[in-house]
């Protein structure tokens, strides 16, 4: 099924669920003002249900907004979302039985800063999806792109496109990977000396400019209060300096150890460019590598953080 | 310091008040010679141990960071 | 326990993104291992020793002003 037809699927499904009453709210994505760019929208009401779209270009994480909502919703949710929903059932912020997931087969998201790369110091002024092609418009050109060069990094080495768990799947299920295999890409500074990771991490980071997108798109970041918020004591101080910058990014992203599921909305969220995804990535490979767990695979499952087997591994304890 | 006086660490150590700091109370009582660059932090539990800490130890300066239990 | 778990993943996460293998240690002594405090003091001591002063990671008042 092509998206234009899913989306037809899911605007049905949010109106029937919303006109019978079974859920308050349908979150989905809406089509953004500007090209490439659908954002999370809350349907209260069969109306409003017309607006939801679905598209290559739903870059944000809807779970996000399931997380200690009150009432019964209905999420849109794609394998990656699907994952964090299970992540969130399992850590007590979500209730399985308030939450109605309407599952899709994702097409892979697009980049936009990919697109945009390919046309450059031009305006585009619409991108339309055909099938696994896109048509990119603007003032005095319209060209094709295929999909596949403009996706997202993490979509390439997804391996669960499709949703873990489903009150109701539009479009039937698909393909499960793009084919990227995620252990070879997770952690390419390993090869580098200790010198050279660290300035490949100072560049990585440099434009940080602590907006804080990063942590607020993400359906893991979801404490009262934020380390980076705290100023009793102030476990990081709050400008641009190297030591600033990486005492957020690498503290934010061990918060996310175990629990990640790589759904790229940080990347995507961020205005700065940065590929925060670069220790994420590297963590949630040693996961695999030390426990064999990967997030968000099944209700019911232990986060790895919050157990331990007598026999991990600890060569590096004296 | 003069110029060619040897580099001396500052170490922050995280110890645990029931094992590491127990050890580090019965060296100094058999009188274990040891060398003095450990600032010895007293935490409850190596389970208090929080990565923010040592973090932090790093950005305040300290050139190496012990945690024990 | 749970923080053997914990360590595990900060330390590759910390050496990963270049703070250098050596300034960071862990280690396991019971109350009634005297020696081996002493012995484990000695052999951080001179890890971080080799390594000199430390140069990543320090929030520097100077730089930023
Ligand atoms: S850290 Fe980024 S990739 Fe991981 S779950 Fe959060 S938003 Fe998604
Ligand atoms: S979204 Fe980007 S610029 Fe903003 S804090 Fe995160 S990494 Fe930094």
């Amino acid at each position: 099924m092509d998206n234009a037809a899913i989306a037809k699927g899911i605007r049905e499904a949010a109106k029937k669920l919303l006109g019978e009453g079974k859920v308050d709210v349908v979150i989905g994505y809406a089509k953004g003002t500007v090209p490439m760019r659908d954002y999370p929208y809350f349907a209260y009401t069969p109306e409003e249900a017309e607006n939801l779209t679905w598209s290559g270009f739903c870059c944000n994480n809807l779970a996000l907004y399931a997380i200690r909502r009150p009432g019964r919703m209905a999420v849109v949710a794609q394998g990656c979302v699907s994952r964090n929903l299970v992540g969130l059932v399992n850590e007590n912020q979500v209730k399985r039985e308030n939450l109605y997931v309407i599952g899709v087969n994702s097409p892979g998201m697009v980049d936009r800063r990919k697109v945009q790369a390919l046309f450059p110091g031009q305006t585009i002024t619409e991108v339309e999806e055909v099938g696994d092609e896109l048509i990119v418009k603007g003032v005095g050109f319209a060209e094709k792109v295929a999909r596949k060069k403009v996706m997202r990094q993490n979509c390439y080495t997804c391996v669960q496109r499709n949703p873990v768990i489903s009150d109701e799947l539009i479009g039937g299920e698909g393909p499960a990977s793009h084919g990227g295999n995620l252990d070879k890409v997770a952690a390419p500074w390993e090869k580098l000396g200790s010198s050279e990771r660290w300035a490949e991490f100072q560049e990585s980071f440099k434009d940080c400019i602590r907006c804080y997108a990063c942590r607020d798109a993400c359906p893991l970041c979801y404490c009262h209060v934020c380390f980076v918020d705290e100023s009793q004591p102030q476990w990081c101080g709050k400008t641009q300096d190297e030591a600033d910058v990486a005492t957020f990014h690498l503290l934010r992203a061990f918060h996310c150890a175990g629990r990640c599921t790589d759904c790229g909305a940080c990347e995507s969220a961020c205005p700065a460019g940065i590929k925060m995804r670069r220790l994420t990535m590297k963590i949630e490979k040693d996961i695999r590598d030390l426990y064999g767990y990967q997030p968000g695979m099944a209700i019911g499952a232990q986060p790895p953080m919050t157990l331990f087997k007598p026999n991990d591994p600890q060569d590096f304890i004296k | 310091m003069s110029e060619n006086a040897e580099f001396q660490p500052r170490i922050a150590a995280f110890l645990c008040n029931w094992c590491s700091y127990g050890a580090a109370d019965l060296a100094g009582v058999s009188r274990l010679q040891y060398p003095p660059n450990i600032h010895v932090i007293r935490i409850p539990c190596t389970g208090r141990m929080s990565p923010k800490f040592i973090l932090s130890a790093f950005r305040k300066g300290v050139d190496g960071v012990w945690v024990s239990g | 326990m749970f923080a053997r778990r914990r360590f595990a993943v900060l330390k590759n996460l910390l050496e990963y993104a270049g703070l250098e293998p050596g300034r960071l240690h862990f280690s396991w002594i019971s109350s009634a291992e005297a020696q081996k405090f002493q012995q484990t003091v000695t052999e951080v001591t001179e890890a971080v020793k080799a390594l000199g002063p430390a140069t990543r990671m320090i929030k520097d008042i100077r730089k930023v002003a």
